[in-house]
């Protein structure tokens, strides 16, 4: 082999490595996102057909550090917002056998979703600060649990930031920094 | 085999030609604020750089060949930076940032889309490097240290420590079932590791709080970087909705939440560059990247959270919960290596018992003190 076919075949080479390295990055695997499901059904005398979504809510358990799951399924309203809204009455209401990390009395006072920021806001009520069970867990298994499963159940929503009152708060209960958005960590899923 | 040569070589020349024979288009732009002169290089793709210091000049090294339409740009209106030379070296650019009197890089970040690299100038506070000054000159004193200038500018062996005890005064912090307070455990915790450290080591121990008393979390930052120390410690008690959750586990500030930092700085720049009308304000400005004073200290707080966890299971005999990153506000503007402590759970009855005794507490204190004689060893050998 000459030298100059030598020096094309190991330039070849090296440009094979690169499309090979550009392809493995633009098909790694991208963070998992559930896909809610459409379900049409009929009410009592099949005339009229409502829309239900099913979503995968995640909850946790005193037997496990991860977010457990469990399906239920809502009524799809016209408005998004109201989906969303649908869906965090849901998760404020609990579910049996498992812990809901957010203190008695605490409810959504408005909710709305900035499209241009891919954010949801959330502005609760003054119960969130005030009967906060204080502790860097308590806070990050609340902020964790709104945020991943918004953002696990709806594509659109890419961050989460939280309201108390109507107005931003520097903290939850004096540690982690409420005044900033939060991404997805499902980290804290279990099945993820 | 030939014909696969050929296809590879024209596939490659496809590819790759175009943009090895087009040049940067690059555009340089500054603009000064109340205490530093940022200088931004913006490209029309990603481009690698090197950086050398001399004597009254900077000078970055790109990778690649830029299209600058000037040789020289003046720096306008900044009291630090003269003038920006151009120069072409075979493929490559060089360029020369020219100081007017002893300035120095206090940071440097690259931004995304477009891409960005930023330098932040600030004087510096030792002009050696400079020619001797002349009567006609007189050499002057450098300016007080701002807020966003607090960190040293080259790192000194450790010397003082900061011990911040959590909570305090009416933020009683978590409180167990027994009604144990979490300010009052992290508050002996703190004391007996202070005289561990004084007693031990002889290096200077500040604390946040040393009373029952309320001190806000951007306080407890600026008395830290006010004092110059070189380490934050910051101690706490957890708590968790599920009651089983015992152990303990050390944060450190995470990087995604600095990132967003960075997104908002580069828009708010952006904004102002495009709408002459709108302006940053100092004040915000300085508020962001006072935000962001923890990110340059990210690799060794996250060595010092790995020493004190690996003492804290070794001494505790309990649930190693790990080393864990996340937006503490306290650590965030803190500009020292700095760390979260979660020593056990308050909420957690067996836990909660533990922390009521002294020995349990002594121990904790003397998991942090070897934890940080460790990195005290490793850092002040990387600085020999």
């Amino acid at each position: 082999m000459t030298k100059k076919s030598r020096t094309v075949l190991l330039i070849s080479l090296a440009v094979f490595f690169v499309i090979l390295l550009l392809a493995l990055l633009f098909f790694r695997k991208k963070p998992a996102r559930f896909e809610p499901e459409l379900l049409n059904k009929a009410d009592v005398s099949g005339a009229t057909l409502t829309e239900f979504v099913k979503v995968k809510l995640f909850y946790f358990s005193e037997t496990s550090i991860y977010l457990q799951p469990v399906y239920r399924e809502i009524e799809v309203p016209e408005i998004r917002e109201e989906l969303y809204n649908k869906f965090i009455a849901l998760l404020l209401a609990g579910d049996s056998g498992h812990i809901t990390p957010v203190p008695e009395g605490v409810a959504l006072r408005s909710l709305y979703y900035l499209k241009n920021k891919e954010m949801l806001v959330l502005d609760f009520n003054d119960r969130l600060s005030l009967s906060f069970p204080v502790g860097t867990t308590a806070e990050l298994e609340f902020i964790y649990f709104m945020v991943d499963n918004l953002c696990y159940n709806f594509r659109e929503i890419k961050k989460v930031k939280f309201l108390i009152g109507g107005n931003e708060s520097k903290t939850l209960a004096g540690h982690i920094d409420l005044e900033r958005p939060f991404y997805p960590n499902f980290n804290w899923l279990k099945n993820e | 085999m030939k014909k696969f040569i050929r296809t590879s070589t024209l596939f490659i020349s496809i590819l790759v030609l175009p943009h090895l024979l087009t040049s940067l288009a690059i555009d340089i732009r500054s603009f000064d604020h109340q205490g530093f002169t940022r200088i931004v290089f913006e490209a029309d793709r990603s481009f690698t750089y090197t950086i050398q210091n001399r004597p009254g000049q900077m000078q970055v090294h790109l990778s690649d060949r830029a299209d600058f339409r000037e040789r020289t740009l003046a720096v306008q209106n900044s009291p630090l930076l003269d003038r920006v030379i151009h120069e072409i070296r075979g493929n490559k650019s060089i360029f020369t940032i020219f100081f007017k009197s002893d300035a120095t890089v206090q940071k440097s970040f690259v931004l995304e889309k477009p891409f960005r690299v930023v330098f932040d100038f600030v004087k510096s506070e030792k002009p050696a490097a400079l020619p001797a000054s002349t009567p006609e000159n007189p050499e002057k004193k450098p300016d007080p240290p701002q807020e966003t200038q607090s960190a040293p500018s080259k790192p000194k062996p450790i010397e003082t420590i900061c011990i911040d005890p959590g909570h305090g005064g009416e933020d009683l912090g978590a409180i167990g079932k027994s009604k144990l307070q979490e300010k009052d455990v992290t508050l002996r915790i703190s004391h007996k590791l202070k005289k561990l450290i004084e007693s031990r080591t002889g290096l200077r121990v500040i604390m946040t709080r040393d009373k029952d008393s309320e001190v806000s979390l951007n306080t407890r930052a600026s008395i830290a970087n006010n004092q110059l120390a070189q380490m934050f410690i910051s101690i706490h008690a957890n708590s968790s909705f599920r009651k089983s959750a015992y152990g303990s586990e050390t944060y450190f500030v995470s990087l995604k939440a600095t990132d967003q930092e960075s997104l908002e700085l580069a828009q708010k720049e952006n904004r102002n560059l495009e709408d002459p009308g709108e302006t940053i304000k100092n004040d915000e400005l300085k508020m962001i990247l006072w935000n962001m004073a923890q990110t340059e200290y990210i690799r060794e707080s996250s060595k010092l959270a790995e020493y004190i966890q690996n003492e804290l299971n070794e001494l505790l005999d309990t649930r190693n919960r790990g080393v864990k990153q996340a937006p503490f506000r306290v650590l965030m503007r803190t500009a020292m290596p700095a760390v979260l402590i979660e020593t056990a759970f308050i909420s957690n009855s067996r836990e909660e018992k533990k922390l009521k005794s002294e020995e349990f507490l002594d121990k904790i204190a003397f998991a942090i003190y070897n934890g940080i004689s460790k990195f005290i060893y490793y850092y002040n050998n990387i600085l020999k």
